[in-house]
């Protein structure tokens, strides 16, 4: 187990050291980065994770959320770093995407994966199932841990997975359902003792909800998505795509949705154009993917500004997070034909350094592995 | 131009087969900008082996990777098409639509979820503009050719003059090869490829 842990550690710098200075060209030339690997803390190379605090570790599969893309974490990690709790998918039926599920034989209804929360124990070594039938989770400070529980254990073909949210007030707690109605729900995170999560309708369109408590749930913001909750927990910031109107972002009170500041994003520089969802918020300052790459806002009372943009020569940029309090250094990832490439951005450098750790790791029926941070978005909380 | 002339061989080889009823046809989406791609309705009339086809300006996505969720434009690859509604009375989709299967994007772990090929219109094929910039059931300007991922068609508003495309190709889907079926279509023949 040791061997193996130094051999992924060592391809991991391997790759790194391969991967720095990979810019693209149209950017200015990679700078040096010798005490700082261009890698976030804690993130995924198909089952692989690097960053935990016992070191590199092999899951029981690959941390992954197919029904949530990136709007919320693989994975995430306790407040104390010991457990990490992971979206897992176990397909019942290979599914290939250049077919139609008519020319696969696939009928309405048939049964073609399971979505499950798992829990790795660093300092047991064990990896079980935490709650199947379920994905996206929420890790709350003091241990309460929030996620989606389908009505059925299995996504099926031309079925929509509608289920519940529930809460387990600790690991060992009894889950309690959070909402009243069954629906399409993507949890995030906690705002302090506020749940913050997704209800998703037709078209994958999103509409931001809060649960105050057990069936206790209301709007926050319709047809928008989150982007990062306040340090303090009490704000939300939160984007509207070009789909939905003008682009725009806003920041609400998440005990009352009383908007407290908003911007156009049609009247600041144009490379921004529309900005994503899971981003970052440090201090009074918010990072997020843009049409262009990267926008860092600051976020004042009653003020929203855009402080730095930059163009990141990438398909498209997602789940950016600071690495410091300077808001000058971002970490973020990409994708490219061989898999995901983690991103180092340098507003002042106007940068970005590529790595690809591991770099022929291959994921599920030979797709690329998926290469991601692991994060704890809810607020406040000691880890991120 | 183009279109007429398609449309006249189209006609020329409806005389000539007798009935419209015994064409094939199926769905293509080329995909170019978020803005401004193309939707085609292709048909053939077997044992026949010439194809023709009716297209029109569509949009999908506001973003080009296809694995964004709610943001990406529609993933490449054959999609089965499970159902046609002419007046979907949904929360945030109405009126005409056409219901697309799941499907993984290019990571081949992210799944897209509840796609349809629609317009912005109310359940009653009507337009509800009361507000001064986007309505989601009016079709008042380009932007509307955003979507979250479904492929979306125009369609003739009271404050903006778009064409009718999503009421031809509900008339060419019917009309050439479509199923006359409306509803939840299980078994539906009828499928839409998107190019990479």
């Amino acid at each position: 187990m040791a061997l193996s842990r130094h051999l992924l550690a060592g391809f991991a710098l391997i790759a790194m050291v391969a991967f720095a200075g990979c810019s693209d060209g149209k950017q200015k030339q990679a700078r040096p980065h010798p005490a700082s690997p261009a890698l976030p803390g804690l993130y995924s190379v198909g089952a692989r994770i690097f960053g935990l605090p016992g070191g590199p570790v092999r899951l029981a599969t690959p941390p992954v959320t197919p029904l949530a893309g990136w709007l919320t974490p693989a994975a995430v990690p306790s407040a104390d770093g010991r457990y990490l709790a992971y979206n897992s998918w176990r397909e019942l039926r290979q599914d290939d995407p250049k077919l139609s599920w008519s020319d696969q034989g696939i009928e309405p209804g048939d049964p073609l994966a399971t979505p499950s929360i798992r829990l790795y124990d660093s300092r047991a070594g064990t990896d079980d199932v935490l709650a199947e039938g379920a994905f996206s989770l929420a890790w709350r400070a003091d241990g309460a841990l929030a996620y989606f529980k389908g009505a059925e254990r299995d996504y099926r073909a031309g079925v929509s997975y509608v289920g519940d949210v529930v809460v387990r007030p600790s690991l060992e707690g009894a889950p309690e359902v959070w909402s009243s109605e069954r629906g399409r729900y993507i949890v995030v995170g906690w705002a302090g003792t506020r749940l913050v999560a997704y209800i998703e309708h037709e078209g994958e369109a999103l509409d931001v909800v809060v649960f105050d408590g057990p069936g206790r749930m209301r709007a926050l913001a319709a047809n928008s998505a989150l982007v990062a909750i306040s340090p303090n927990g009490r704000q939300a910031f939160v984007e509207q795509g070009p789909a939905q109107g003008r682009p725009t972002v806003r920041v609400l009170e998440l005990a009352t949705g009383h908007e407290a500041a908003a911007l156009d994003l049609t009247r600041v520089d144009a490379a921004v154009g529309w900005v994503g969802y899971a981003g970052d918020w440090r201090a009074d300052r918010v990072v997020a993917s843009s049409a262009s790459g990267l926008a860092v806002f600051g976020v004042a009372p009653g003020k929203i500004s855009l402080q730095k943009a930059l163009r990141v020569a990438a398909s498209s940029v997602a789940e950016p997070r600071f690495v410091d309090s300077s808001g000058l250094r971002v970490k973020a990832w990409t994708s490219v034909r061989r898999g995901g490439v983690f991103l180092d951005c340098d507003f002042a450098e106007e940068a970005c350094d590529r790595a690809m750790p591991l770099p022929e790791a291959r994921g599920v029926h030979g797709f690329p592995a998926w290469r991601r941070p692991l994060y704890n978005p809810s607020r406040p909380l000691g880890t991120s | 131009m183009r279109r007429a002339v398609v449309a006249l061989a189209a006609a020329t080889a409806l005389l000539a087969c007798g009935s419209a009823t015994a064409a094939d046809g199926w769905w293509t989406f080329d995909r170019n900008t978020n803005l401004n791609s193309t939707l085609a309705w292709k048909w053939t009339y077997p044992p026949s082996p010439a194809q023709y086809s009716r297209s029109w300006r569509a949009g999908s996505g506001s973003s080009t990777d296809e694995c964004r969720r709610g943001e990406g434009w529609l993933p490449a690859g054959w999609y089965a098409q499970w159902g046609h509604w002419n007046h979907y009375g949904g929360s945030a989709i109405r009126g005409r639509v056409w219901w697309l299967q799941d499907k993984y994007c290019y990571d081949g772990v992210t799944k897209r979820v509840e796609l349809f090929i629609h317009s912005e219109e109310t359940a009653d094929n009507g337009q509800a503009c009361t507000s001064a910039w986007d309505d989601p059931f009016c079709w008042e300007r380009e932007a509307d050719y955003y979507s979250l991922g479904c492929i979306k068609l125009a369609r003739p508003s009271p404050v903006a003059d778009f064409p009718g495309d999503l009421g031809s190709a509900h008339s060419y889907y019917h009309s050439y090869g479509g199923s006359s079926n409306h509803g939840d279509l299980p078994n539906d023949a009828y499928e839409l490829y998107v190019f990479s």
